[in-house]
């Protein structure tokens, strides 16, 4: 009866008191402890968990009002701020870090009655696709191929959100999103994933990665739930000021699947002959569907689609230079003694920081370092306005853009990529969102020969979250893909 | 092509307070070549009269009204903090 | 100095915005609160922590812009200069780079009755950094970061100053525009107002020499120091044949130096940039029109009117106006009153009483009801100016009033016609001799007179009266 709960289910079972809050949460609390191998988990917040249920237990058993997420067992990646509880950002310069305070998005859900099973493991801050920058180590993706018997990566940066939900380890998931980060591993687990509208969710508390393009979002099993979860962390936040003022909507209420009249472009920048046939299978399948279902597929051209992900590794690393200079082992954190100040920064942060945040510290600090800036930073946000001006007018004849989510599937943790920039080739269909600001969500359309999900990527303008999940539904209903990987981990 | 030589790297470590070990400035000159030689793409991109975009959220700027309203105590400031005294934050000896 | 030499300075105010909460978070600006107290987790560069704008220092910073007869820029850009030091939480400072809150401007300043324009390059808004302790134990600096985080609004001149008398001018110039404007309360002990200097030297005719940069100099004195003390040093650096090297160098008040900084030394490159977390700032053409309107009168204004309202002296009046507490203290005072008196008892009487015990008008033992009573009691004729002295220096340590301090000490000025004509017939009838004389000629001696009459008066009696019937008596 509990096993792959949904949102909308396990608020079912609660409302209809076949099961209570505590027996929910200790159940997957099990599963939780059962499912070390994955290494999902870098904090399990048992005590807070058992204490939430507790309270769902009590407001339902006295009929009092219940939230959208009351009772819910959900976990979040470990880049967002829990009061008292140990927030890494899978860092080993944070590795001690207890907050005093709680992410508006995680406290959103809290005030809906969410229970917090513990943090999730990630890139270190947000940093990768494969979720091997971690100083926890890497998560493993609980899908196996059926041609060998290897781990897999689950995709990052929210490699820990997709994983556990898949894995079922708790019913959904928070992540964060900057080129990727939701959606790829989504695509790697067979999951919903979705990218709110840059501004849509609040930034506060969540420790960042590149300012302008970070977004925090569900990984859920449905649609449904990706719309409820939506909704509860949706909001202007006085406390961002990159927050916007448009109003929330009741995301899940409205939700339905009609696509009749809806035109759906479909971009061809995005078919080239690397595209793995059975990604474009699944790509021809959904136009199939969607037409079928009475939208209106037309092809159109985003002219600077190939311009995105270089502009996207200029971008990211410039802020994340800036953003990552306040881990210096002066006011918390990992400190390194040493002989004076500078040595003391230089150890402290080299010690802290793993390869990969190095090596983005580094790249960006040179876009940005006089005689480079105009050249490479600048440049790049010139490309970037072009990249929103060829999407503002494809929405000028367009609902919605359809594209594949990733160009491959979940792929061996032994895999080492010599030159970085292969693994950055995983961004290419996700990035060009992020710089544009644009809600997009991944939803899982089948499994690969080998048995591996592939998952495929909607766009919407801004702030048009609703038409986004619609379509989505729709897709999803049509689909009906609803597999979960075997449990070999136990 | 522009590459990464040691003392690009050197100084870049230097900016960001990283101290990083001969093979580790080695295999990151090599890297960086890299990623530089893929962003170079950007180049051929003709981004004359266009406007740089910072932000992509098309919003003005959000105003606080000036309340001194956000009290923390020492000791929840301190919390986290590795070393201090007297409720100061200290750092090794600095000279100006 | 030697006169082919000339002196180029550009000067860096910084000043506090006298705001409640800092520029980007809701922490209290109150000076001298116990350390790491007024702290918020966004102005310790908490992780996740972000910064929302603080609505008042806008304002305050487009008033004086105003004031300082800038261009206001209708699109403004906060940008992050990058770099890491122990006061600096964020590792970057949000500042203004490319585009300013303010452009270009200019004001005036006045020495000994000559005028000169000073260019303002531009204001800009800023974060404040945190305080280091150095002295406080052997080995570790000790960081308080109360002040981390309080706005400042930086003004940048033109090189267009050319003595240390022209930087205190300008200084006191911008910091009584300020100060009119209610935008920074210019308390230069206190931190809220300090300037960082750029001295160059230069043969005359000569292209610009390379400038040193001479830190946060927080007191007029100082400023003045400072440079007499780098110009002389550069002199002789490039008089020995060297090069001057382009550095900051901080004063050092006992040795009465200036010192080159080695904290400073590092080549900087601060890596400015946009701050993503703050998006530009538009301002409204109206909010602005608003602001204009609603600006009080400045200095230059104030002092013009001054001078033809009052007809009062372009030195009276550039005393008077340089602060705005005085001329409001001024204006308070002569209400209906002789402007001459009110001028003389302010700008000496009040002023020296004030420097002796070093205290500002606003702590003034003698308010300005009080000051204008006194002077209603000489014009009058109850006392005597010089009686009147004497009263006001009583009013200076005692709560008495006016009228209680005149009846204590028996000021009050003999004005009776008849009591003064009996003392100038007993002082005519004492000194026949000189009625004689003066008869024969002698006029001067009107003065011996009524020297004699205040002396058996005890100075009491009314000059005016005195004077007007000792002539008549003698000259009939």
């Amino acid at each position: 009866m509990l096993e792959n709960l949904t949102i909308e289910q396990t608020s079912k079972l609660l409302n209809s008191k076949k099961a209570s809050a505590l027996e929910i949460t200790s159940h997957y609390l099990k599963k939780v402890s059962d499912a070390n191998k994955l290494n999902c988990f870098i904090t399990v917040s048992e005590d807070h968990a058992i204490k939430a249920a507790i309270q769902t237990d009590n407001r339902i058993s006295k009929n009092k009002k219940i939230g959208l997420l009351d009772g819910v067992p959900l976990a979040y990646k470990d880049l967002f701020c829990t009061n008292e509880i140990l927030t890494t950002a899978s860092s080993k310069i944070l590795s001690n870090f207890i907050p005093t305070y709680e992410s508006t998005v995680t406290s959103n859900c809290q005030k809906e009655g969410a229970i917090v099973l513990g943090k999730l493991n990630c890139d270190e801050f947000a940093m990768g696709s494969t979720n091997k920058t971690s100083f926890y180590g890497p998560v493993i993706n609980p899908w196996k191929s059926n041609e060998s018997d290897e781990d897999l990566v689950p995709g990052g940066s929210s490699g820990g959100s997709a994983a556990s939900v898949a894995a079922d380890l708790c019913i959904a998931s928070l992540g964060t999103d900057t080129g990727g980060s939701i959606r790829q591993p989504a695509s790697f687990t067979g999951l919903v994933g979705l990218k709110p509208s840059y501004g849509r969710v609040s930034r506060w508390g969540v420790v960042a990665f590149a300012s302008s393009l970070d977004q925090a979002g569900p990984i859920c099993k449905t649609v449904e739930d990706a719309s409820i979860l939506l909704e509860a962390i949706s909001g202007h936040d006085k406390k961002d000021s990159t927050s916007s003022i448009e109003p929330n909507e009741h995301f899940y209420k409205n939700l339905n699947s009609s696509v009749k009249d809806l035109k759906i472009g479909i971009p061809k920048e995005y078919l080239s002959d690397d595209l793995p046939e059975e990604i474009q299978g699944y790509w021809n399948e959904g136009k199939k569907i969607l037409s079928e279902n009475g939208a209106e597929i037309v092809e159109i051209s985003l002219p600077s689609t190939k311009t995105a992900l270089p502009a996207y590794y200029i971008i990211a690393p410039a802020e994340a230079s800036s953003n990552l200079s306040r881990y210096d082992g002066v006011r918390y954190g990992l400190r390194v003694k040493g002989e004076n100040l500078t040595e003391m920064y230089e150890l402290t942060r080299s010690e802290g920081f793993g390869d990969e945040v190095k090596r983005r510290i580094m790249m960006g600090t040179y876009v940005l370092s006089s005689g480079y800036y105009d050249a490479y930073y600048i440049k790049a946000q010139k490309v970037r306005s072009i990249i929103k001006s060829d999407f503002d007018l494809a929405f000028k004849s367009v609902d919605a853009i359809f594209t594949p989510t990733t160009p491959n599937t979940a792929f061996p943790i032994s895999k080492e990529e010599l030159d970085p920039v292969q693994n950055y080739l995983n961004d290419i269909f996700t990035v060009p969102a992020n710089l544009a600001g644009l809600p997009a969500i991944s939803i899982p359309f089948g499994l690969s020969k080998s048995g591996l999900p592939i998952g495929m990527q909607l766009i919407t303008n801004t702030f048009k979250e609703q038409t986004l999940l619609n379509i989505a539904k729709n897709l999803q209903d049509s689909i009906n893909f609803n597999i979960y990987p075997n449990q070999w981990w136990k | 092509m522009i590459e990464f030589n040691k003392k690009i790297t050197l100084k870049l470590a230097k900016l960001s307070r990283l101290s990083l070990s001969n093979s580790q400035l080695e295999n990151l000159e090599k890297d960086l070549t890299s990623i530089l030689s893929f962003i170079d793409q950007l180049k051929e991109i003709n981004t004359d009269s266009i406007d740089p975009t910072s932000n992509s959220l098309d919003q003005n700027l959000i105003l606080r009204d000036d309340l001194a309203e956000d009290v923390l105590s020492n000791e929840k400031l301190l919390q986290n903090v590795p070393e201090s005294e007297l409720g100061f934050f200290v750092v090794p000896k600095v000279i100006e | 100095m030697n006169s082919e030499w000339q002196t180029v300075i550009g000067i860096e105010i910084h000043a506090q915005i006298n705001s409640k909460s800092k520029l980007f978070s809701s922490s209290s600006t109150e000076f001298g609160s116990a350390p790491n107290t007024q702290v918020s987790l966004v102005d310790a560069a908490m992780p996740g922590m972000l910064p929302v704008i603080n609505k008042f220092c806008i304002e305050q910073a487009v008033k004086s812009g105003i004031g300082l007869n800038a261009k206001i820029n209708k699109k403004s850009i906060f940008d992050r200069k990058n770099y890491f030091y122990q006061d600096l939480p964020q590792g970057y400072q949000i500042s203004q780079f490319k585009d300013p809150i303010v452009g270009s401007g200019s004001i005036e300043i006045e020495i000994d009755g000559t005028k000169k324009a000073i260019g303002i390059e531009r204001l800009h808004l800023e974060q404040d950094a945190g305080k280091s302790l150095h002295d406080q134990d052997p080995n570790l600096t000790f960081v308080d970061l109360n002040r981390s985080g309080i706005a400042l609004m930086e003004i940048v001149s033109d090189p267009d100053m050319a003595s240390p008398e022209e930087a205190v001018a300008y200084v006191k110039k911008v910091r009584s525009i300020l100060r009119y404007l209610d935008t920074c309360d210019g308390n230069m002990e206190q931190g809220s107002l300090r300037a960082d200097i750029n001295v160059s030297v230069r043969k005359k005719g000569e292209s610009l020499g390379t400038r040193c940069e001479l830190k946060n100099l927080n007191s007029f004195k100082h400023i003045t120091s400072a440079i007499n003390f780098e110009v002389a040093r550069q002199i002789k650096i490039i008089e020995n044949g060297e090069e001057i090297k382009q550095e900051t160098r901080l004063y050092d008040v006992s040795s009465d130096t200036t010192k080159s900084m080695r904290s400073k030394e590092d080549a900087h490159d601060y890596r400015y940039f946009p701050d993503p977390d703050l998006l530009p700032l538009n301002l409204d053409e109206k909010w602005i029109e608003k602001i204009k309107n609603e600006l009080p009168e400045l200095p230059d204004e104030k002092k013009d009117r001054f001078i033809t309202q009052y007809k009062i002296s372009n030195y009276d009046a550039e005393v008077l106006t340089s602060d705005r507490q005085t001329s409001e203290y001024f204006e308070e005072v002569i209400s209906n009153r002789n402007p001459k008196l009110v001028v003389s008892w302010v700008a000496s009487e009040l002023f020296a009483a004030l420097n002796k015990e070093n205290l500002s008008i606003e702590n003034s033992p003698v308010n300005s009801k009080q000051l204008g009573e006194l002077i209603d009691e000489i014009e009058k004729g109850t006392i005597s100016n010089r009686a009147a002295k004497e009263v006001f220096e009583e009013m200076c340590v005692s709560k008495k009033s006016v009228q209680e301090i005149i009846n204590d000490k028996g000021l009050i000025q003999i004005s009776d016609t008849s009591e003064i004509e009996k003392f100038i017939n007993q002082v005519l009838v004492d000194n026949p001799i000189n009625v004689e004389k003066y008869k024969n000629g002698k006029t001067k001696l009107l003065g011996f007179f009524i020297g004699e009459v205040m002396k058996v008066t005890k100075g009491k009696a009314n000059p005016g009266l005195l004077n007007q019937i000792v002539k008549k008596k003698l000259d009939n």
